[in-house]
């Protein structure tokens, strides 16, 4: 059952990495292989076949011949001895050998003995029958030719090498598997590239998700000329508009809806500042709900820029004002100096200038300082690290740390996290700190949280801003 | 003499409440809902400081700004509802002297409106500067370019002598927004940088090549002092 299990786990993984181009490609491969094999098999059988007839073909006629020949030259009276003067005159093939019996006596051959023929062709010759077969001689394929000379109680015996056939054949073998492997090569290629066509305007549908899912909204993709594609572009390009004209709505919607709270905003905030100048003449009563207005108006108003702001970078509105930023001047006046921080700054921080967005980056710093104040107890220090290429800023605080599940939520809109049953009135609006992702992004940064009791025995969070150092343009 | 100012807003509770809220700090207000009604008062009577709304019915603020520019240096406050940054690229173009953005803080308000009241009385240097053909005579808030009078705005002065008495050191934006406008570290370095560009096409023969008021890549501005 187990082993059944992980079977079909490491099937199913094989499957996934086998990609529809490698399978194509596979695919072709194995008809090549097919078809190479097949003809160079057919080509093989039949050379053979071919080579081995006609071999034999004129092997059994210059026997024939030759025998013959032999036959017309012999005497009864004639012997062993007169055989050489008879042979002398017969026609000769290249690679065969005669052997001539009369009587009991044998003219050998130069190489080969009688003992050498095989016994069944002996025995054929006896019956005279006239006779062939092919044999191993010596280690060497050879055909061997009888013909009895009823006449003269004698017989005539050819045995002709086949061993160049054989070496012919091997050649022949060597090079069709040669040519199969390269017609299983290109038939891979072939399917490779084929199959790189066919899926190049998938390829493009992909790149041009991609290109979606990573914020270029007006992302389309081109008309294809083959109807069957372009059905297929055309289809996800107003798939990609729907979802542009969608995600443009709903960000102009909040856009709206914030922007259009400015004015009564602006209304709400100058009347309360009248009533805060005038707060001493107010009843206590008065006084009290004064204050609630003040302080809820504080946190209405951060809501809606924060909003506007959020729905600035949804609607892709969002752009960097990048200026030059001293290090040490910027990290000061954005932390108020307050004295309670350890600061730990490079010690060229004085001279470091940094281009980037400074109202963003103080914000986004800010945000991180009330976090902390919040949630951590207060900041406890502020290190800036800076490398080849990037420049890291870490706000630490002391507090209960932030567990694992936390910190992956954290940054999401409206995440509040099991410390928010302490907020009460803390005026924080749970979109803070996914602007500071945002403006780290914006940046071509990122933000992230760690757990500084990995590394220090005390607990507490450390959140890092990272940001690429840019040229002037 | 009482304080004047002169806003211009289109929505009638923001007028109100602002206005309540700038008569708190003892100051008249003359309210007008538009550019037509705010131009017509500032001739009538001008006032010491004009904050204008930019989005108005009829012409526009950034329009009203200008206008008013050209009836004198009176110092102006643009209000904008607007986050983008060309809102406040174009007011400040347009002659205004700095910016608001609502929903503003009244205090805030006040704080910038007396930032300018302070601007517009002559600047206490007695000193006066020479830089070849550039005069600045401080004490009586002129400017001569080869000697010919050039008329400059209240902020466009002080940021020119506060340049000017630098001793031909940088200033950064920073400081200059701290000298010459009262902000903070953060405060918006698009008002320095509109400013010396207004500054330029004034004081300067090739505004594009400066010869006077110089960049420092990186560093922010100076006054060039050698020749």
């Amino acid at each position: 059952m187990l082993d059944e299990e992980t079977e079909t786990q490491r099937n199913s993984t094989y499957r996934i990495k086998l990609g529809l181009q490698s399978r194509i490609s596979l695919f072709f491969a194995i008809g090549g292989l097919l078809v190479s094999i097949g003809l160079s098999g057919a080509t093989l059988v039949l050379t053979r076949q071919q080579l081995v007839e006609s071999r034999e073909n004129s092997a059994s006629a210059f026997a024939l011949t030759n025998a013959t020949r032999l036959s017309n030259q012999l005497t009864p009276d004639s012997s062993v001895e007169d055989l050489p003067s008879i042979v002398d005159s017969m026609t000769k093939i290249e690679g065969s050998q005669r052997l001539i019996r009369i009587g009991d006596d044998w003219l050998p051959s130069q190489e080969l003995d009688r003992e050498d023929l095989p016994q069944n062709i002996l025995n054929r010759v006896s019956e005279l029958e006239a006779g062939q077969l092919r044999a191993e001689i010596n280690g060497k394929r050879r055909l061997i030719l009888g013909i009895p000379l009823q006449v003269f109680d004698a017989a005539y015996f050819a045995v002709v090498d086949l061993s160049d056939l054989e070496k012919t054949l091997s050649d022949l073998r060597i090079i069709l598997f040669g040519a199969g492997t390269g017609v299983t090569s290109l038939a891979a290629l072939l399917g490779w590239w084929i199959s790189r066509r066919t899926l190049r305007p998938l390829r493009r549908v992909r790149e041009a998700a991609e290109a979606i899912a990573g914020g270029r909204l007006d992302t389309r993709l081109i008309p294809q000329s083959d109807p069957d594609l372009n059905r297929l572009s055309e289809s996800f390009n107003e798939m990609a508009k729907a979802l542009e004209e969608r995600i443009h709505r709903d960000a102009r919607f909040a856009s709206e809806v914030s922007h259009e709270l400015r004015s009564p905003l602006t209304t709400l905030k100058a009347s309360v500042g009248v009533l805060e100048s005038r707060k001493g003449e107010l009843s206590e009563p008065s006084q009290t709900a004064l204050d609630l207005l003040s302080r809820d108006l504080e946190r209405f108003n951060r809501l809606v820029s924060e909003l506007l702001e959020i729905s600035g970078y949804d609607a892709g509105a969002a752009s960097l004002e990048l200026e030059e930023v001293n290090v040490y001047q910027f990290i000061r006046a954005a932390t108020r100096n307050d004295n309670s921080i350890n600061y730990v700054l490079p010690e060229n921080a004085d001279s470091l200038v940094i281009r980037v967005d400074k109202r963003r980056l103080a914000r986004a710093l800010s945000n991180l300082l009330d976090n902390a104040n919040r949630y951590g107890s207060g900041p406890t220090a502020i290190e800036v690290l800076n490398t080849e290429s990037t420049i890291k800023i870490a706000v630490e605080d002391n507090g209960p740390g932030i567990s694992e599940e936390e910190r992956k939520i954290i940054f999401d809109r409206f995440s509040r996290g099991s410390s928010s049953g302490q907020r009460g009135d803390d005026g924080g609006t749970g979109l803070g700190l996914s602007l500071v992702q945002e403006d780290a992004r914006l940046h071509g940064g990122r933000v992230w949280v760690e757990d500084i009791s990995v590394t220090k025995s005390e607990t507490g969070s450390r959140f890092v801003i990272e940001l690429p150092l840019r040229e002037e343009e | 003499m009482s304080v004047r100012i002169l806003t211009v807003e289109d929505d009638e509770r923001i007028r109100t409440a602002v206005s309540l809220a700038l008569q708190e700090e003892g100051w008249e207000v003359e309210e007008t809902s538009n550019g037509e009604d705010a131009l017509a008062s500032f001739s009538r009577h001008p006032s010491d400081v004009v904050l204008i709304d930019i989005m108005l019915p009829g012409i526009d603020g950034f329009e009203v700004c200008r206008k008013i520019r050209r009836l004198g240096d009176v110092p102006i406050v643009m209000v904008t509802a607007r986050a983008d940054s060309h809102d406040v690229v174009a007011g400040l173009e347009a002659g205004a002297d700095d910016y608001l953005r609502k929903p503003f803080d009244p205090k805030e308000l006040s704080a910038r409106v007396r930032a300018l009241l302070r601007r517009s009385k002559t600047v206490g240097a007695p000193s006066n500067f020479t830089f070849d053909q550039l005069e600045i005579i401080a004490d009586e808030g002129m400017v001569r370019i080869a000697g010919k009078e050039v008329h400059l705005t209240r902020t466009e002065f002080k940021l020119l002598v506060e340049l000017a008495s630098n001793n031909g050191k940088v200033l950064s934006r920073e400081d200059l927004l701290e000298r010459v406008w009262g902000y903070d570290y953060f405060g918006d370095s698009r008002l320095v940088d509109v400013h010396v560009r207004r500054l330029r096409t004034k004081v300067e023969i090739d505004p594009a090549n400066p010869k006077y008021v110089v960049t420092v890549r990186g560093m922010g501005y100076k006054l060039q002092t050698q020749f």
